[in-house]
């Protein structure tokens, strides 16, 4: 496998960092444009990582010994077929699963071997998810919904509803702020789902199929929108997809297999710009 | 404390929501708690209340009854009557140490004023009876010796029979007609309200014993209903008790083994008689209340136990966004102390309506104060943190990959 252009070295996969314990934030400002070259810090690092299940006298690797860098700003996307073990992958960046080994460095801090609660705060600060079926509290208003991360955050309410109508108007709803999920469509769904990952204003977003459970049209749009994001906000986003029009739209396509990255391309120009319709531009091998 | 108050808000609408199968799940919690309230308000002021009503026979009293003779009746007939005039004389003689003692004979009866006539209780007695008793007069006077000595036409109205026969003027100098015999008022007493057995004791009059017998309930003997003897300290009572019963065994001529043909009840008796009446109440609630409390407990964990299995998605989204394994304890814990709390306060107003319907009924007051309310609060919080602390541990263990993939 080897990427179809030349002006960039390999994406920053073993990128070892200086192990400075700065945080997230203030790391912000270090990075700049998606731009891989050496020295620069990325900001999610994987170094070896690797999780083994045991289901009854079997032991399962899902993962073996992945390294991957990503710095900020890029919009990656995760490919595999299923049980590649992406999903894995996709767990343990989001903090909800531990590596059975290895290092997991997120803005340069080793997240993958934090406890419980603080790997909670991790996805309260760090990360925003972004999940196929939208995961709604259903009876609950679009607002409350965006509301959620930030009541974990302990912010009072009157903050809260503040960066929560703000996070609404960034994904064009908020003329929808008091509707129910059941009275939304599914693309509105997911635009309140994006809402709430965006309001904590994290660094990195994590999103698994987003698009899933919604039409071609509806996708573009949801599509568009994360896009718009990753360009204005700079926000990492790692997003787990089958679909290779999907996938193409990304700064760079990582495909796992069997528990390894099998291949890992960038698009030909990061940022991308903006393309009318999906055309694959990375080779997968 | 920003956490929890938005649980509690989250759970107020979740009960509120799903409003019939929280008021199914939390009966037995209300049950529960109405009959700790209950156990309490009778413990506290009914107990007191009754209290008051042994206190208002008197001050440290010695009843003695007409005995088997008269078949176990407190009236019996006329046949079985052993106890005397004679009887109250022997005793006055032979315990100095009495404070004070009355005959009393009693009989319901038609009584006519100027104005109106009425029946009431006509009651035979001696110049100690309101001593005894410890009626008050709040007009006229009390009857003397001399009165007693000469049975004079005299009599004393409660505060009852005179509302009855006088209505709101006071009665004192003028006249009533019991029989065929005119008898004058000389005093009116102070309202005392029921005694322990819910009888009135306003509703009578009192006269000398002489008269009683002579002119209104005529016979040839000298025998009374019953003697009541006061002792001076509630130490004595006992004392007075078996001095009694000496001097009765003798001047009935009792063999010593042979069985007495009077009876002694002490004050204390009745006091003893209604503590275990109380406790037996009491018992019996509390074992309602902590069978309810157990069984409606069960039935919080299980329903709590399908609201977190119901709801593992929202659990997982929960995570994800960041809650940590103890704010999801403590979310499900304040909905299930929420679900309980509401049952609690049904249970409370269960309780109020229980303990109105007995002061109706009793003529008791019960003075419910906030000891009720915290005791419902806390019943009812205590239920839900223990039942709910299974299925919000559950919760709180739930790993939120598998969490999140819950359909």
């Amino acid at each position: 496998m080897t990427p179809p252009h030349e002006p960039r070295s390999k994406p920053p996969l073993r990128l070892l960092a200086p192990g400075s314990r700065t945080s997230a934030s203030a790391r912000a400002s270090e990075f700049s444009e998606c731009d891989a070259s050496a020295g620069e810090l990325p900001l999610i690092e994987l170094e070896g990582i690797g999780k083994d299940y045991v289901t009854g006298p079997e032991v399962v690797h899902a993962l073996i010994d992945v390294h991957l860098g990503i710095p900020r700003g890029q919009f990656v996307a995760i490919v595999g077929a299923s049980g590649s073990g992406k999903s894995t992958l996709m767990n343990i960046l989001g903090c909800l699963d531990r590596p059975s080994y290895g290092a997991y460095r997120l803005g340069g801090v080793d997240v993958g071997a934090r406890s419980i609660d603080e790997r909670a705060l991790v996805r309260n600060r760090l990360i925003g998810f972004i999940f196929q079926g939208f995961n709604l509290l259903p009876r609950t208003t679009a607002l409350e919904n965006v509301e959620l991360p930030l009541v974990y955050r302990g912010l009072p309410r009157r903050q809260r509803r503040r960066m929560a109508l703000e996070a609404l108007e960034q994904v064009g709803l908020i003329g929808r702020v008091a509707h129910r999920p059941n009275e939304l469509s599914g693309g509105q769904q997911q635009r309140v789902a994006i809402a709430r990952a965006l309001v904590t204003r994290p660094p990195v977003l994590l999103a698994d199929e987003p698009t899933g459970n919604l039409d071609s049209k509806t996708t573009l749009e949801v599509m568009e929108l994360l896009e718009r994001l990753v360009e204005t906000e700079k926000i990492t986003l790692v997003l787990v997809t089958h679909e290779d029009e999907i996938a193409a739209r990304a700064h760079r396509v990582i495909t796992v297999r069997d528990g390894r990255i099998e291949a890992d391309s960038l698009a030909p120009l990061p940022p991308p710009p903006r393309r009318t319709g999906p055309e694959p531009r990375t080779s997968r091998a | 404390m920003n956490l929890l108050w938005e649980s509690l808000r989250l759970a107020l609408r979740s009960v509120a929501r799903s409003g019939l199968r929280s008021a199914l799940t939390v009966l037995g919690v209300l049950i529960g708690v109405a009959a700790v309230v209950l156990v309490v308000a009778l413990g506290q002021s009914a107990r007191e209340q009754i209290g008051n009503q042994i206190e208002s026979l008197g001050t440290n009293l010695v009843y003695v009854f007409n005995g088997e003779a008269s078949a176990g009746s407190r009236r019996g007939d006329r046949r079985g009557y052993r106890l005397s005039l004679g009887d109250a004389d022997a005793l006055r003689r032979a315990l100095p140490g009495l404070r004070a003692l009355t005959v009393y004979s009693s009989r319901a009866a038609q009584v006519v004023s100027d104005v109106t006539s009425a029946k009431v209780d006509v009651v035979g007695a001696d110049q100690d009876y309101l001593r005894v008793r410890g009626y008050d007069l709040v007009s006229g006077r009390d009857l003397t010796l001399l009165d007693v000595q000469t049975k004079a036409k005299l009599v004393i109205l409660g505060s009852g029979a005179s509302q009855k026969l006088f209505g709101d003027t006071d009665p004192v100098g003028r006249s009533l007609r019991v029989g065929q015999s005119r008898f004058e008022v000389v005093g009116r007493l102070a309202p005392k309200g029921q005694n322990p057995a819910g009888g009135d004791q306003d509703d009578r009059i009192v006269m000398p014993i002489g008269a009683w017998k002579a002119r209104v309930f005529p016979g040839n003997d000298d025998r009374v209903d019953m003697i009541i003897a006061s002792a001076p300290t509630a130490g004595a009572i006992g004392e007075l008790r078996d001095g009694i019963e000496r001097v009765l065994l003798e001047t009935h001529r009792i063999p010593v083994d042979g069985k007495p043909d009077f009876r002694l009840i002490t004050q204390d008796t009745f006091r003893q008689n209604q503590e275990e009446i109380f406790q037996i109440l009491s018992l019996v609630l509390v074992s309602v209340a902590a069978i309810s409390l157990f069984v409606g407990g069960v039935g919080v964990t299980n329903v709590m136990l399908v609201s977190v299995n119901e709801r593992r998605r929202e659990i997982g989204t929960r995570l994800a966004v960041g809650a940590r394994p103890a704010d999801i304890r403590w979310q499900f814990l304040i909905e299930a102390m929420t679900l309980t709390s509401s049952g609690g306060l049904g249970g409370l107003l269960l309780a109020l309506t229980g303990i109105f319907a007995l002061e109706r009924q009793l003529g008791w007051t019960m003075n419910l104060d906030l000891t009720a309310f915290a005791l419902a609060l806390a019943t009812s919080l205590a239920i839900g943190l223990v039942f709910g602390l299974l299925p919000a541990q559950r919760a709180a263990r739930l790993d939120p990959i598998a969490a999140l993939r819950h359909e």
